[in-house]
């Protein structure tokens, strides 16, 4: 059985964020960084009425830090039961994405920790790495920021 | 160079098969048996926070694996020759298979024992750690690299010219 993954793009590089796990994709309006380390990360945004913590992809993934372009958007998900948003480059389209087609990633990838990822595909010849909300809420900039009752 | 009946420990045989390749001008060679597979250079999928010496993923026959390039992992700096070749080396670390981007392969090359030296404590810049032996080909050195060491060690290193 297939399933939805949102593409995105941070940097040079195409991701995926499970379909399922995204509530609304939202323009980064109000997007306000956070000013004591170590949310280096971590901006916030008021979305209805609450401050929820969004996590730059492109600094997490250290890719090309060039400010906020034009076609970022803020996606909301949620991870071990924290909501948060991911401020990505661009949002690009939804594909489907049979399971047993998704490979691994290897360990010598990334330094992130590999809860960060559900792992690889390839699409039109382009891989593309998959990464897990789940994960993601793991991180300790989500979590030092709802611990501080931000 | 002294020469000694064995080579690095771990390391006794009659005659020793390995992939010699050049990085930097330099001849290294590492063991034959792990060799899977030769490939032309693809670029790679660039991960995020990736290991400095590490350039991204790339795809064969329906698996990911990681690159590895053993220029910056020598600490050689300067831009890429045109057209590196890929290494697909198998148990030489955590992932089942690393590919391992270098300048240029040569050849098969047959290591008769006695013509296997143990190194000095440093080659070229590297460690002896590192190295499994040392040999002759064409005149020049030729170091036997211990992939799986260098591959799972962070310790830096500066290739000497």
């Amino acid at each position: 059985m297939q399933e939805k993954f949102l593409l995105f793009r941070v940097g040079g590089e195409i991701y995926g964020l499970r379909l399922r796990g995204l509530r609304e994709v939202l323009l980064p309006d109000g997007v306000r960084l956070v000013s004591s380390p170590p949310h280096q990360v971590c901006v916030t945004l008021e979305h209805r009425g609450r401050k929820i913590p969004v996590i730059r992809m492109s600094a997490l993934f250290e890719a090309s830090p060039a400010g906020i372009p034009l076609t970022a958007r803020v996606l909301l998900t949620q991870g071990q039961a924290r909501p948060f948003g991911l401020l990505v480059d661009e949002v690009l389209e939804v594909a489907e994405v049979d399971p047993a087609r998704v490979g691994p990633l290897p360990a010598l990838a990334t330094l992130l920790p590999p809860s960060c990822f559900r792992g690889l595909f390839t699409r039109q010849d382009h891989i593309i790495l998959l990464v897990n909300e789940d994960g993601l809420g793991g991180l300790d900039e989500v979590v030092q920021f709802y611990a501080a009752g931000s | 160079m002294a020469r000694t009946d064995t080579v690095s420990p771990g390391v006794t045989l009659d005659e020793a098969s390995v992939l010699m390749f050049l990085v930097a001008g330099k001849q290294f060679a590492v063991d034959l048996s792990r060799v899977q597979h030769i490939l032309d250079y693809q670029a790679p999928t660039r991960t995020p926070r990736r290991p400095p010496y590490v350039e991204g993923i790339i795809q064969h026959k329906g698996r990911y694996l990681p690159l590895v390039s053993l220029r910056k992992r020598l600490g050689v700096e300067g831009p890429d020759p045109e057209n590196p070749a890929i290494l697909l080396l198998a148990g030489v670390g955590q992932d089942p298979v690393v590919g391992l981007m270098v300048d240029q392969v040569v050849r098969v090359l047959s290591l008769p024992a006695e013509k296997l030296l143990a190194p000095p404590p440093r080659v070229f810049g590297i460690r002896a750690e590192f190295i499994r032996g040392v040999a002759n080909a064409g005149g020049r050195p030729v170091v036997w690299l211990d992939g799986a060491k260098l591959l799972t060690s962070a310790e830096p290193i500066t290739l000497l010219a």
